[in-house]
């Protein structure tokens, strides 16, 4: 079945089924990734020119005996936003995790496939992994500052990589504050604990820390999942910010998050790419009956 | 729809164990129950503790039949007896004695009688009658005469004899001392010569130059080596990783062992002594000996000149019963006591209350700060202070880190299975083996055979040939690089479970490590490098490291507080969040650099509540150390002014040994049963100090190292 009388046949169901009560349309492409069946994911035609920095060539991986990733193969494009959305255990964070090799710390992961950075393959016995980690800036779900001071959290990273000229790391400290729009909230505060920061300021300082050595794409794992709106909305705008000297990948559960920050979108749904293209036509103007209404709220 | 809403709840049953709170009544008393018989303890050791000090009134009793008791009533039992402690055991009484109370005919408390605490044979009640001086011809002059104007003189003339009599020990002890130690290392000196020869000879195959030189070069190639391939395999796509890590670790295998192996087998040092050296030290030793014998006798003759002055006064107390006076000596009853033989002298009945506050404050502060006299039952406890502190926080410098390792591995590096619960398993159970064991242990162990290695090196005759020596040597390099080889190859991929190869690599490796550690032991225990570093004193029987001491005690607690340090460590551990290891690796830190910044510091407040457990535990701990360290007298403490300053050798006293010595081995045990309670109130003191001194530390770490929102 090619993509075109695939989209036509779900557009048709759901215009047959009408609005509401999801449990009356029929989405093919989720129903066979149900199945268990393979489906080629519909990526747009502008994904062809990107740049990309970060590849996955049929990235598979296992926990266990669990397949969680089933094949992905997507490019993420250099020097934008990129998002991954998709209803929960879809393996949008495995995926992200499995790019700065963090998923090598759980017992039992096994992986196929292949994921570049700049053409340099990650999933090497080659590969330093600490070397690895140190190109890709990650920022978690939870704020996790460590329990010492806000100026020991930030310059962290150089911190373990031997620098102790004092006028450096103030210095680092000082940009990558700046940077992540937190510098004027705890400036006067340097020495204090960083656990004594709201979780928005938290949230913001672990994004300095995660930029303060320059790497060059940013890993953020639903970063605002665990804040309210207003530091939300402070986050979404650092991101839109950043975006204009790092790489920035991110996973999201906030459909407008999506919208709002990213340049690129890709939908996943249990473990497979669905639908992959730029923003404003992935939510104006989707390819997928699926995509169109996970974005619109209507399942998932 | 409504009639479908139920409006009347049904009715349910409430049990008599819903009714109230009963499990309260039952919870608190059982804690009720469990503080009040520590309060009773408390209770029972502070008030015994701190009566023994306080001075009692003293009665003159006059008895049926005329006979007149002098002493302090210390207890009375139901059938109207009272017990008396009425001293004066140098002619012939005991020193506590039931007295009927209906036999008593009258009792007074005289101004004038006193209680002495005497240097020797316990206490003295009698009345003061003179002081006085004893003359060239040996005929006694009375400076004083009567009770008034003898007392009225007293503490003058006393505080100066005391000051001399402490001058005459403080030289005895520094520069007799000194001169003693100087004497004994010209003898050690003499006979470690005359061994060094015999033993140099057995020990005389080191490696020749042409081997030697051939070591330096293998050390220099790899050192050489090390610094080429220093960056070989690292970075992202770089080739041969494993290589890499390979070549750098056996080069720094080989430096370092080819090191310890050319200092140890230098060739120079096939030198010895020889014959002539050997003569030369002698002689010279000998010399010093003659001249630091000479020095001696000047010294003594000086000490002997004091002492003279201080034997000629002398003070004159008599006891009512048979009119007696407190003699010099048991033996020269005739005479009168020397007055710097009284360490105190209480007129119990004159002072007022402030009066006993003072002698009760002067009493506890000797306890504190001097040494025992009387068979431990006499005077203070200091050395006994000095020594269980000291053991104490040896044992603590000594567990929490060794403990601390082993939890960081068992929790951080090693893989979760099998083999780690076994492990734990067994620690815990470590917890639960009878002290007394690792007391036999650490005897025979610690003492008996790391001490002797220490001491005269290895067993006479285990020491190997020189070729196979070397052998075992290069065989241990060999393992140890091969092992970290397989551990290196038996990796598997990233994000690819270990193939058949792998797994048999890594059991491989631990094989390796294991038979490494063996062989290294082996190189170690049988060299015929090594002599020992006290040969000439263990071979006139007096072993220096090779009998028990402080060292191998507070090893020995080291290791039975071993298990309280690990689990409380690998506590804390698992109490560091997860995300905080994520955050740090997610920055690019290494295993080590993550557990060394984010881990360790998160969990040191749980440490060091492990490590405050441990000292707890081995501050109590009295069993071991009555096999391992612990004596019933020694005045050496075990730190010193003189080089090395800390003594780890000697044994030691320490106060739990000290109160079962006191209230078993005593041979007055009536007058060493109050010196129990005072001892076990210290003992709680010191430990309950500890403690606090460490939970102090904690909250001020705990405050540094985690902020508001922990």
């Amino acid at each position: 079945m090619s993509d075109v009388e695939n989209k036509e046949r779900s557009a048709v169901q759901a215009v047959v089924a009408g609005g509401m009560g999801g449990d009356a349309v029929h989405y093919d492409v989720i129903d066979a990734i149900r199945r268990g069946e393979g489906v080629e994911p519909t990526v747009h035609g502008e994904m062809a020119e990107v740049d990309s920095v970060i590849q996955t060539d049929d990235f598979k991986l296992w926990y266990g005996v669990a397949q969680a990733i089933h094949g992905i193969s997507m490019d993420v494009p250099r020097g934008a936003v990129t998002a991954l959305i998709g209803p929960s255990g879809c393996g949008k964070s495995t995926l992200l995790r499995s790019i700065n090799r963090m998923n090598d710390l759980v017992d039992g992961v096994r992986v196929e496939g292949g994921i570049t950075l700049n053409g340099a393959a990650v999933y090497e016995p080659t590969v330093d992994v600490i070397e690895l980690r140190k190109r890709l800036g990650m920022v978690f779900q939870k704020p996790n500052p460590f329990p010492m001071s806000i100026f020991e959290n930030v310059v962290y990273p150089l911190r373990i990589d031997g620098e102790r000229r004092k006028s450096v790391l103030q210095d680092a400290c000082e940009r990558s504050l700046k940077s992540a729009a937190i510098w004027d909230e705890v400036k006067d505060r340097l020495k204090e604990s960083a656990l004594g920061l709201s979780g928005g300021q938290q949230q913001r300082l672990c994004i300095a820390r995660a930029v303060v050595a320059d790497p060059e794409v940013l890993l953020l794992d639903e970063p605002c999942s665990a804040l309210d709106p207003v530091a939300t909305i402070r986050i979404e705008e650092l991101i839109t910010e950043i975006s204009e000297r790092y790489t920035v990948l991110i996973v999201t559960h906030n459909m407008q998050q999506a919208a709002r920050v990213s340049d690129y979108t890709a939908f996943m749904y249990l473990g497979r790419l669905v639908e992959y293209g730029p923003t404003g036509a992935m939510f104006q103007n989707p390819k997928l009956i699926e995509t169109a209404h996970y974005v619109s709220g209507r399942f998932g | 729809m409504s009639d479908q809403v139920n409006q009347h709840a049904t009715k349910r049953r409430t049990l008599p164990s819903a009714v109230g709170e009963p499990m309260v009544w039952l919870t608190g008393s059982a804690l009720v129950l469990c503080l009040g018989m520590i309060a009773v303890l408390l209770v029972l050791v502070v008030s015994n503790g701190l009566r023994t000090f306080w001075p009692g009134d003293i009665d003159r009793m006059t008895l049926e039949g005329g006979e007149q008791v002098m002493g302090i009533r210390v207890a009375e039992d139901s059938e109207g007896r009272y017990l008396y402690r009425v001293g004066n055991r140098d002619i012939g009484q005991e020193s506590f004695r039931w007295i009927d109370g209906e036999a008593i005919v009258e009792i007074e408390q005289p101004d004038d009688a006193v209680m002495l605490e005497r240097e020797s044979w316990g206490v003295w009640f009698g009345m003061p009658e003179s002081i006085s001086v004893l003359n060239d011809e040996g005929e006694l002059h009375k400076v004083t005469d009567g009770s008034g104007e003898t007392l009225d003189a007293f503490g003058e003339m006393h505080a100066a004899a005391r000051i001399r009599r402490a001058q005459g020990e403080a030289m005895r002890k520094r520069e007799l001392g000194k001169i003693n130690r100087g004497i004994e290392a010209a003898r050690l000196a003499i006979s470690e010569a005359e061994l060094g020869v015999d033993q140099r000879a057995s020990a005389s195959d080191r490696l020749g130059w042409v081997s030697w030189a051939l070591v330096l070069a293998s050390v220099v190639f790899a050192g050489l080596v090390w610094w080429v391939k220093r960056d070989a395999g690292v970075g992202i796509g770089a080739a041969g990783v494993r290589v890499g890590k390979m070549t750098r670790f056996g080069c720094a295998v080989v430096v370092i062992f080819g090191g310890i192996g050319l200092w140890v087998g230098g060739p120079w040092k096939t030198v010895g002594v020889t014959g002539e050296t050997r003569d030369g030290v002698i002689a010279a030793s000998a010399m010093e000996q003659e001249r630091l014998q000479v020095e001696y006798e000047r010294v003594l003759g000086e000490i002997r000149a004091g002492e003279d002055v201080d034997s000629r006064e002398r003070f004159v107390v008599v006891e009512p019963t048979t009119g007696r006076f407190a003699p010099i000596a048991q033996t020269r009853g005739d005479e009168p006591m020397m007055l710097s033989q009284v360490v105190r002298l209480v007129q119990a009945n004159r002072l007022g209350f402030f009066g006993k506050v003072k002698v009760f404050g002067g009493r506890w502060w000797e306890f504190v700060s001097t040494g025992p006299r009387e068979a431990n039952t006499e005077g203070g406890v200091y050395p006994v202070i000095v020594g269980t502190v000291l053991l104490t926080l040896l044992l603590t410098v000594f567990v929490t880190p060794l403990g601390v390792i082993a939890a960081l591995y068992l929790r951080e590096y090693a893989v979760q299975g099998f083999g780690t619960s076994v492990i734990r398993v067994a620690v815990n159970n470590l917890a639960g083996v009878p002290s007394i064991v690792y007391g036999v242990f650490g005897l025979g162990f610690f003492c008996y055979t790391v001490g002797r290695y220490v001491d005269t090196g290895p067993v006479a005759g285990s020491a190997l040939s020189s070729g196979v020596w070397w052998g075992l040597f290069g065989l241990a390099v060999v393992t140890a690089i091969g092992s970290f080889g397989c551990s290196l190859w038996g990796k598997p991929d990233p994000g690819h479970p270990p193939s058949v190869v792998h797994r048999v690599l890594s059991k491989l490796s631990w094989l390796g490590w294991g038979v490494t550690v063996v062989l290294l032991v082996m190189v170690v225990a049988r060299t015929p490098y090594f002599m020992g570093f006290f040969g000439a004193r263990a071979a006139e029987g007096s072993p220096t490291f090779g009998a028990r001491g402080l060292l191998w005690a507070s090893l020995t607690l080291a290791l039975l507080t071993l298990p309280v340090v690990i689990v409380a460590t690998e506590e804390a551990i698992a109490a560091v969040p997860n995300s905080m290891r994520e955050g740090s690796f997610g920055c690019g830190a290494s295993k080590w650099q993550t557990i060394r910044r984010i881990v360790l510091p998160g969990a040191m407040p749980g440490i060091l509540t492990g490590a405050i457990l441990a000292m707890a535990r081995g501050a109590g701990e009295v069993a071991p150390l009555m096999l391992v360290g612990a004596v019933k007298l020694n005045m050496d403490l075990p730190v010193s002014t003189t080089a090395p300053f800390l003594h780890a050798d000697r044994s030691f006293m320490h106060l739990g040994f000290h109160i079962y010595d006191l209230g078993f081995q005593s041979p007055d045990s009536q007058a060493a049963r109050p010196m129990v309670w005072t001892t076990t109130l210290l003992f709680l003191l010191i430990v309950f100090a500890l403690n606090l001194a460490a939970i102090m530390i904690r909250a001020k770490l705990r405050g540094r190292t985690t902020g508001a929102a922990i």
